[in-house]
């Protein structure tokens, strides 16, 4: 049974950018790679984030201002109370490596606290993140001495392209034996195409509209076999993807409803 | 056991022939063809869509479901797409199953309530389920219509009128003057079968650090295992009342539990918050125990254990 919410207050914020902080709060709960909790700012709302980091005594939220839940967010500082419950769904599986892990924008965040989870265990594992621009990235200090390979789209930072460019490069060397993503769901489906040409396992981490978090209100489940990423999700492997019909396509709304026309991927569980 | 046996779960409902009394409730996995599937493939021997109206809703924003120590508090607020897009699920889902579907509605308006059940009945659903009892939406819609004995004479006979030969269900309310009165009143505008019960309440939970009710919209409707011995009563009195199938809802968590709305008088039983404690694994592990309960008890099916907590 999910425990059930509590309030606490936020230790410490990390701002990285005006629009990306970190909020350090006490640690009340386990959570694996890619889990995630909700998170309630009272007077607010309440989403769903993943974790980016999980200390001894810490658990780590990484937020961009996508949205007015978000925007609030960029507002609380040390001492404000935020409610957390969780930790849902099912998370990344850790293999004996060695990986490659891929990571997109907001997607980053939880392959933060998978490298380091990988490097506690002492699997080998490299990782690849891409951004659009230098400060849409976390911690890049952190990564930069954790050796990742570092795309912006504009060359600000790193190498200029993209997260899939520089896969491909490291995947042609035959050195890794599965791939672990996370980001916007055009670049997992890209990042899937491209382990399969190498024959490689994956495990994706993807997106859905949340609402309640324990697998009873069917917002977050995916088309074609209904499996819901709050309970089965949000980290699928080829068994668990296949029969999904829905990959790729706009997603559905707060109504239940999917939209007519594409539109780009919001992503706030960040 | 050999495919040849008969099945001592099988039920009979306005109709219909459930494969076990066990049924995914409204609101809960309803949204989809595809999550409506899953329950099915869970065991689930019927599977409610989620309730609907005729427009899109967005429902209340987050936090709308929160998990308590006694059970969920939910104020989901009737989030749904409209009809028309319900429509279209319920139709890919017969496709997919063949599972019977029932189709939960709503309106804001007496009129809308028929509207709506006109619109439904097109996807020809195995029984229309009339939501007169959601306690999540007051303040908008006014009182639900549950606690008004006219009001809802009037939408079952809308309802009635609009749904040919679909069988009608209304969902009551433990939270009205005289629920055997309100099933009578069912009963004489032409309802088939009686749905009971809705969530409790509502109530409210406040945190205490910040002293904020949670709840975005402060109050919601109280469901889970808490609530059982309410849908007890509710069913036992509903069948004393009027001679008319009910689905049993509320608080079913385990075996017992279900038992407890047969021995009332349920034909079928819903679950819904035990989707969450138990797991999807829920339908096949309460069809087991009811199974074993049969063959323990050396009775042919489960009908003979239907009502039979009148009898002492």
């Amino acid at each position: 049974m999910a425990p059930e919410m509590r309030t606490r207050p936020v230790r410490r914020v990390v701002t990285h950018a005006a629009d990306l902080k970190s909020f350090l709060l006490d640690r009340d709960m386990d959570p694996v790679p890619g889990q995630f909790a909700l998170l309630w700012l009272p007077g607010v709302g309440e989403k769903p984030f993943s974790f980016s980091d999980v200390g001894d005594d810490f658990l780590e939220i990484t937020v961009r201002a996508v949205g007015p839940f978000t925007r609030a967010m960029m507002g609380v500082v040390p001492g404000d109370l935020v409610g957390l419950r969780g930790p849902f769904g099912r998370g990344f599986r850790i293999g004996t490596g060695p990986a490659l892990l891929a990571g997109g924008g907001c997607g980053i965040a939880p392959l933060r606290h998978l490298a380091g989870e990988m490097t506690r265990r002492g699997v080998d594992f490299e990782m690849v993140l891409g951004v659009r621009t230098a400060e849409e990235l976390m911690f890049p200090d952190d990564f930069r001495a954790a050796g990742a390979h570092l795309m912006t789209e504009d060359g600000s930072l790193g190498t200029r392209g993209l997260v899939t460019d520089r896969l491909r490069e490291l995947l042609s060397l035959g050195l890794h034996r599965e791939v672990f993503a996370s980001g916007p769901e055009g670049m997992l489906l890209a990042v899937r195409d491209l382990a399969e040409q190498h024959l490689l396992d994956w495990q994706l981490s993807f997106e859905r509209y949340m609402k309640c978090g324990i697998g009873l209100c069917g917002h977050c489940a995916m088309d074609g076999t209904g499996i819901r990423m709050c309970v089965e999700g949000p980290v699928l492997s080829r068994s668990e993807l296949r029969g999904v019909t829905d990959l790729g396509l706009p997603h559905r709304d707060a109504t239940g409803a999917r939209p007519r026309a594409m539109s780009r991927d919001r992503g706030t569980r960040c | 056991m050999s495919t040849a046996a008969p099945n001592p779960l099988r039920t009979h409902l306005a109709g219909i022939t459930l494969e076990s009394p066990l049924v995914l409730a409204s609101g809960i996995l309803g949204v989809t063809a595809s999550t409506l599937a899953f329950a099915a493939r869970a065991g689930a021997a019927a599977v409610t869509v989620k309730t609907c109206g005729l427009e899109p809703r967005k429902g209340h924003p987050g936090p709308a479901i929160l998990p308590l120590r006694h059970g969920l508090l939910n104020a989901v607020g009737l989030s749904n797409p409209g009809v028309a897009a319900v429509v279209e699920e319920l139709q890919e889902f017969r496709r997919r199953s063949a599972v019977p579907v029932f189709a939960s509605i709503f309106g804001r308006t007496e009129e809308e309530f028929g509207e709506v059940a006109a619109r439904m009945a097109e996807a020809q659903p195995d029984l229309l389920e009339v939501n007169v009892s959601c306690p999540n939406v007051a303040s908008e819609l006014g009182q639900p219509f549950g606690a008004d004995e006219a009001a809802v004479a009037r939408i079952t006979a809308r309802v009635k009128a609009a749904a040919g030969a679909i069988p009608v269900s209304i969902k009551l309310t433990i939270h009205c003057p005289s629920i055997e009165r309100m099933a009578r009143v069912c009963r004489d505008h032409g309802a088939d079968v009686i749905t009971a019960i809705n969530t409790v309440g509502p109530g409210m939970h406040i945190d205490v650090p910040t002293a904020r009710p949670v709840l975005s919209n402060r109050e919601g409707g109280l469901s889970g295992a808490a609530i059982l011995p309410l849908a007890v009563r509710a069913v036992y009195r509903i069948r004393a009342a009027v001679d008319l199938p009910v689905i049993g809802t509320g608080g079913v968590e385990d075996t017992d539990a279900a038992l407890q709305l047969i021995l009332a008088g349920a034909h079928a039983v819903g679950i819904g918050t035990g989707v969450w404690t138990r797991g999807a694994g829920i339908f096949q592990a309460l069809r087991r125990g009811l199974e074993e309960h049969l063959a323990g008890r050396g009775l042919p099916d489960i009908a003979a254990l239907r009502g039979l907590a009148h009898g002492t």
